[in-house]
């Protein structure tokens, strides 16, 4: 019997699952059943990761902020609360970038919550 | 706004040196400082994928403390693999025979057991007299 190869319609969607699954491990890239499976799965980690990602960046904002905090003498908590306390509405993305990119202004915050 | 992300050269030229004197010293309260200088995040810039600590040198290891009966209760364990090859030296043994292996041990385990993790012990040293042979990177001491 000779050998039969189907129409343009699957070796579209197969060249549209392939070119999404490049850099995969051995057959996970090349292999149409493998590829569509682990393909459903990356989809299921980067929905999974769009949560996680908010919530590592605010973990990291709090450890550079604690840094920046205990460097003027004040710790993480003690900070916050006061500037809660106080109304002062600059949330954790924008207090860890001032502490990086401008300790000077960072410094004038420490400085303002000592003295209150 | 992009957070900012500290690149590993920039982290690797702006690296300092720190000496700890442990004498008198609980191991965990000078283990944890260690840990944190070593992993870098004290620093403004800490990244956590990225090596942003700085160097440690901790002196007079052999008179690190432990308190309540632990020098002669805490034992440190290895495994052979062999059928009772299971080694234990106590505390005050460890001291004796290698005075760096209960601060090593105890900073070891508070830093990331991965790849990273085992690059950052090597920025340890550990010396059991007050004598270390890095004054040419000009340490500067921390009082605990």
């Amino acid at each position: 019997m000779p050998r039969v190869k189907r129409g343009p319609q699957p070796r579209r969607r197969h060249k549209r699952v392939l070119s999404q699954c490049e850099g995969f491990w051995g057959g996970r890239k090349n292999h149409i059943r493998q590829a569509m499976h682990v393909l459903w799965k990356s989809w299921q980690y980067a929905y999974v990761g769009r949560k996680l990602r908010k919530r590592d960046f605010r973990r990291l904002w709090i450890t550079r902020i604690n840094a920046a905090c205990r460097e003027n003498g004040l710790s993480y908590s003690k900070f916050m609360g006061v500037l809660i306390a106080k109304g002062i509405e600059l949330d954790r993305k924008v207090l860890a970038d001032m502490a990086v990119r401008d300790p000077a202004a960072f410094k004038q915050l420490t400085q303002l919550v000592n003295a209150g | 706004m992009r957070t900012f992300v500290e690149k590993p050269a920039a982290a690797l030229a702006t690296r300092k040196w720190w000496v700890i004197d442990a004498s008198n010293q609980p191991l965990g309260r000078v283990a944890t400082r260690v840990a944190t200088i070593l992993r870098g995040k004290n620093k403004v810039t800490f990244t956590p994928h990225v090596d942003t600590g700085d160097f440690v040198i901790i002196i007079n290891a052999t008179q690190v403390k432990l308190t309540g009966r632990k020098p002669i209760q805490k034992h440190y364990y290895r495994y052979s693999g062999f059928p009772g090859g299971l080694k234990s030296i106590s505390f005050e043994g460890a001291l004796k025979k290698h005075p760096e292996l209960p601060l090593q041990q105890a900073v070891k385990g508070m830093l990331p057991k991965n790849v990273l993790g085992r690059q950052l012990i090597t920025k340890l040293k550990i010396y059991a007299s007050a004598k270390h042979p890095h004054e040419a990177q000009k340490p500067e001491l921390i009082t605990l």
